[in-house]
Parts: C-alpha cells; sequence; structure tokens
C-alpha cells in the first residue's frame, strides 16, 4: 500500500468539492414501501386469481428464476470481495503459470475452488479483472467454471453416469471452448475495448484507493456488485419468463428427433431456459430420450455459458458487439462438440 | 446539480441492495410459511434462506456504513462508490440512463408485485404449452418412478400411494389393460383438458428437478365423457379407479383410468412432485 502513497489522496483531491453525505432517504423509503407490501400482503383477503393465469404464470416464472439464482449471486459476491480485498494481491498471479496458454488453462479450473454457478460466476471473474487477470483470462475462467466445478461434475454424473460420453463431452468441451475463447480474444489489440466504459474505468482504479478498514471496503464493494447486477438479473428473469409464456415447450422437443434439428433446438431451449449450470442435468434428463446425446451434449455445454439471464449480467461488464462474438464462438463451438459426440457415441 | 440527477445518482447507488432486500426478505418470509417450494425443490431451502440472511446482513451493514456507524476512517465521503456515481454520469449516454431507467422500473415493478400478490402454483396455461401427453417422463430420476416388474406384483395399498407420476411411468412402459387389472389408483391433481378428446382430461401435476421454471408436466388420462359439465380446466381433482381401455376414439392415449370417484379438493399445500 505505502507505493501506492502517491496516488493515494487523488480522489480528495480531485472531488475535494464533492464531498457531502449520502443520503439514507432512499433506503427508508424502501424499508417503508417493503413493510407496507408486507402489511397489505396479510392483511388483504385476496387469494388469488387477480391476474389472468398467464401473466400470472409469468410472474411465477420470473420469481422462480431469481429464488433460485439469488443464493449463488450473493455467493459469488462474497467470493469476488475475498479475491479483491481479502487475498493478497500477489496471491493468485504468484501460483498461476507464466506462459499464456498454461495460464489460462489453470485458470479454467478456478471452478474446482470456488464452485458457484455462472451468474455467481459474473461478479467473481469482475474481481478477478480488477485484480488484473487479463480480459481473455477472464473469460476463460468465466466460461470454464461453470462446467469445471465440483458440483456440476457431481449433479451431471448423477443425472448421466459415464453413459454416451455426455459428461466427458461436456467436461472437455467445456474446457476446449473456454480456453477457445481465451485464446481468440488474448489476440485482441485492445483488450479494454471489449469491456463497458464504466467497468473498464473501475478496473483502471487501483483499488487501494478506497478508504476505510477492509471490512467497510467489503460492504461497499457490496453495494456496488449489487447495483450493478441485480437489475440485471431481474431484467434477464422477467426475459426468460415472458419468452418460456410465449413460445411453447413442446414445440422445441418435437424438433428433437433430427440430427440437426435438435442440436438447434437444444440451443434455443439452453438460451430460453436460463437454469445454472449446477442443476440443469437434472432438467434435460427427462429429455434425454427424444434427444440425441450429442444434443444433450449441445445443451449443458451451451447452456452453462449462455442464456437470456447470463447475457443481461454479462452485458454490466462487457459491451454488446463483445457479447455478440462470444456468442457466436460459442454457438459454433458447442454445436461442433455437439456433432463429434454423435459421431462418436 | 440539479435534483433530478441527485435522485437518480442516490437511487442508483441503492438499487441492488433495495432489489435484493426484496428477494431476500420475501425468501425468508416463503420459507416460514412454507411457500418457497412454490418456486424452488425442497433441497435447496436451507441454502436459500442462509444465503437470503448474507444478503439481507450486508444489506443492513451497507445503510450503517453510510450512517458512519461502522468504523469510518474517512468522513468526507469521497469514497469510491460516490466517485464512480460521478464517472457513471459522464460514461452515460442518455440512451443508457434511459435503458437502465427501465431495467429499474420493470425490476421494481416485478420486486412490488412478488411481495404484494400471493405467491402461485403454475397453472394449466403453462401446462398445456408443456405438452403434458408427452411419454418423456420415465426417465426423470430423483422422483418416483415405478417400474413394470416391481409393481407387478405389489398389493393395492401401494398402488393408493402411488402420484400421476408413477402411474404415468408405468404407463409409458406397458399399454397392456391386463397388468392394469385389480390395481386401484388414487390420484390428485389438477384437470387438463385433452387436446384431441373432449371426453378425456388428464389429472396433472408438475414435477419439478430445480424450480418452477423446468417444471414439466406429468398426467395421467382420465375418461369421462361430460367432464366438461362438472369440472373446469385447473380444478383440483382427486380421481379414483382403475385402468382400462380408452373408450375415446379421438384421444391418442390407449389406456385412461376409468373414473369410480371424481371429486373437488383444494389445491395441495405441496402442488409440486419432486
Amino acid at each position: 500500500m505505502t507505493q501506492r502513497s502517491g496516488v493515494l489522496n487523488r480522489p480528495s483531491v480531485v472531488h475535494a468539492g464533492a464531498s457531502r453525505r449520502r443520503g439514507l432517504w432512499i433506503p427508508a423509503a424502501g424499508l417503508v414501501l417493503l413493510c407496507a407490501l408486507g402489511l397489505v400482503r396479510i392483511f388483504s383477503p385476496v387469494q388469488g386469481g387477480l391476474l389472468p393465469d398467464r401473466v400470472q404464470d409469468g410472474v411465477t416464472l420470473a420469481l422462480s428464476v431469481l429464488i433460485e439464482s439469488m443464493p449463488f449471486v450473493v455467493l459469488g459476491i462474497v467470493f469476488s470481495i475475498v479475491v479483491r480485498i481479502w487475498l493478497p494481491e500477489a496471491a493468485i498471479m504468484r501460483v498461476l503459470p507464466r506462459n499464456p496458454l498454461a495460464r489460462r488453462a489453470v485458470v479454467s479450473m478456478i471452478g474446482m475452488f470456488l464452485p458457484v454457478c455462472e451468474c455467481g460466476n459474473v461478479p467473481l471473474a469482475r474481481g478477478l479483472m480488477v485484480r488484473g487477470l487479463t480480459v481473455a483470462e477472464s473469460m476463460t475462467f468465466l466460461f470454464a467454471a461453470p462446467i469445471i466445478n465440483p458440483i456440476t461434475i457431481i449433479t451431471t454424473h448423477q443425472a448421466f453416469g459415464f453413459d454416451d460420453g455426455i459428461l466427458v463431452g461436456r467436461l472437455v468441451g467445456g474446457f476446449v471452448i473456454a480456453n477457445l475463447l481465451g485464446w481468440v480474444f488474448s489476440r485482441h489489440p485492445n483488450p479494454e475495448s471489449l469491456l463497458t466504459p464504466r467497468f473498464a474505468a473501475e478496473c483502471r482504479l487501483p483499488e487501494h484507493d478506497e478508504h476505510g478498514s477492509r471490512l467497510e471496503r467489503s460492504i461497499r464493494l457490496f453495494g456496488r456488485e449489487t447495483a450493478m447486477l441485480l437489475p440485471a438479473l431481474f431484467v434477464g428473469a422477467i426475459a426468460a419468463a415472458l419468452v418460456q409464456t410465449l413460445v411453447p415447450r413442446s414445440v422445441l422437443v418435437a424438433l428433437g428427433s433430427n440430427p440437426v434439428w435438435s442440436i438447434a433446438a437444444m440451443l434455443v431451449l439452453a438460451f430460453v431456459i436460463s437454469v445454472c449450470s449446477n442443476v440443469d442435468a437434472f432438467f434435460i434428463l427427462p429429455f434425454a430420450s427424444t434427444f440425441l446425446p450429442g444434443s444433450v451434449v449441445v445443451f449443458l455445454l451451451f447452456g452453462a455459458m449462455l442464456d437470456i439471464k447470463m447475457i443481461a449480467l454479462l452485458r454490466t461488464t462487457f459491451t454488446s458487439r463483445t457479447l455478440l462474438q462470444v456468442a457466436t464462438i460459442i454457438v459454433l463451438a458447442s454445436a461442433a462438440v455437439g456433432v463429434i459426440v454423435n459421431v462418436l457415441a | 446539480m440539479s435534483s433530478h440527477n441527485r435522485f437518480w445518482r442516490e437511487l442508483r447507488h441503492w438499487r441492488g441492495v433495495l432489489l435484493l432486500a426484496a428477494i431476500a426478505v420475501g425468501s425468508i418470509w416463503w420459507a416460514i410459511t412454507g411457500q418457497l417450494v412454490l418456486f424452488i425443490h425442497p433441497r435447496y431451502l436451507v441454502f436459500t434462506v442462509i444465503m437470503a440472511v448474507v444478503a439481507l446482513a450486508f444489506g443492513v451493514a451497507r445503510v450503517l456504513v453510510s450512517t458512519g456507524r461502522v468504523a469510518d476512517a474517512d468522513h468526507s465521503h469521497s469514497d469510491h462508490s460516490d466517485r464512480s456515481g460521478d464517472e457513471d454520469d459522464a460514461v452515460d449516454t442518455r440512451l443508457q440512463r434511459a435503458l437502465s431507467m427501465a431495467a429499474l422500473t420493470l425490476a421494481t415493478l416485478l420486486a412490488t408485485g412478488a411481495l404484494l400478490l400471493p405467491p402461485s402454483t403454475l397453472s394449466v396455461a403453462t401446462a398445456s404449452q408443456r405438452d403434458v401427453t408427452a411419454s418423456s417422463t420415465s426417465s426423470i430420476t430423483g422422483s418416483s418412478t415405478a417400474g413394470v416388474t416391481t409393481s407387478a406384483g405389489a398389493d393395492a395399498q401401494t398402488f393408493r400411494h402411488y402420484t400421476v407420476l408413477e402411474w404415468s411411468s408405468l404407463l409409458s412402459q406397458t399399454s397392456d389393460p391386463a397388468f392394469y387389472a385389480n390395481k386401484p389408483a388414487d390420484v390428485t391433481g389438477f384437470v387438463t383438458p385433452d387436446p384431441a378428446a373432449s371426453d378425456v382430461f388428464y389429472v396433472t401435476r408438475f414435477v419439478i428437478t430445480c424450480c418452477a421454471v423446468d417444471a414439466q408436466p406429468v398426467g395421467v388420462p382420465v375418461y369421462l365423457p361430460d367432464w366438461t359439465h362438472k369440472f373446469s380446466p385447473d380444478d383440483w381433482v382427486t380421481v379414483t379407479g382403475e385402468f382400462g381401455l380408452n373408450g375415446s376414439a379421438a384421444s391418442s392415449a390407449v389406456l385412461a383410468l376409468h373414473p369410480a370417484g371424481v371429486t373437488h379438493v383444494a389445491e395441495p399445500r405441496d402442488p409440486y412432485l419432486f
């Protein structure tokens, strides 16, 4: 910290005139609103039937996505706080190999030690980037960790065992695709341009600029990360629910028996469903008899890396252009893995 | 700086904590009233409640930091969050600001609706577009599916405890009417009309493996001409009877439950099967 003393005072100098107390009336108003809603709910005679079925189902679905991912997002933010504030700066960088390829290969295994699903990975990847990982390296982590982590491996094994190469296809495919993405984006001449301007600015700031104890900084960081991620999570959940109430699932399942269409159908299904990678194996299991094994692998690969909710979350960190490129690569690569599994199995 | 800007900055600062608090409060509340299972599989209850408590603790701590209760070396409040707030204003275009406002409005609407409306089970509208007649349910694991060989010799008492899930798994394995003789069924679920036949409905339950998002309707066909006079879709019913050849010509099901009795019942506390 001492070597940074030169920049330590910068914010106070720049913002000397901006000293003001943070008002508390918004959280106060929020608390009042929460209590008011609670009271109305407790004392109102309404027992449902207020909304048309489809709207009510949409609300239930959106809430279900939210409640399912909320704990993972919170866990991800907590891990991210540990990485950004409590771990010594050199700790992560020291254990990583110098060679870029080997480095990304190791980075894609971090999920084995910090098992959160894809939505929890977003704050963690942000934390790793602020801590000095390159954009390409954190992308490798971001897309490998939801698949190469103990919980996902256990649930996928519970669901499929070693049948049809589904588990192996998922793990190997996830590792290869994540490292491919990392390699492609490591060639980018100006990696910072891949990030949203706001997040790029956050990465440029030395972390120790901030005043206050570690505990206080942790709490502030929690506030900032939730402010970025929660609105995105809500929007993602709403979009996922909307698509699910509008597109009949039976349409997708009907496409399942055709070798080409079933891969396309699985890509769409995985994108729409937005379930976390830790549990998606159970979701797809009932369809396993309808779809070819390779198509199931496509679902398990693509769904773990990208879905409607993830796009909304990732948009807090990456530009739309970057996400489009990432999505294209993941779609093509996971479809290719699916075809390979279909041929081999 | 205009008051409008000030308001926006404050809102942006607190939005995450408030939205998270809303879901956390909702989760804990529904866990207490037993309604959290309407959204997620019971195996995630404890984890969800623990993380909700962690989230609320952080939220309270965030407010305390702002009041200066937590040991604070710096009272000028030129902290990082204030600075990034200013930078945000500089970086944001009008469009981004509008989008971000729209997102926040949507999120607030959902959070308000969530806490205001009673939590509810998915309805027949979702069941019918997820294809209740599909016979892919036999491979749902982690659920109590039944095998033909193990079920063949079981006694009547066992069959009375079978849910629509076990019956539909049996139906997908064998459609030999002789197998179902002297095997009384007693199943509860909601009414979903057979899309093809007016004299058949399905007693349906949603099976969830993770959360309501993956809810898959599972049902068994009931042959009851004129059922529409007494029941409407989404009604919860208990049907007793035995399976036999489906009397309906239009229905795609080979076998159907021939009801000895169909009664209206209240929705169970735990409407999903796992």
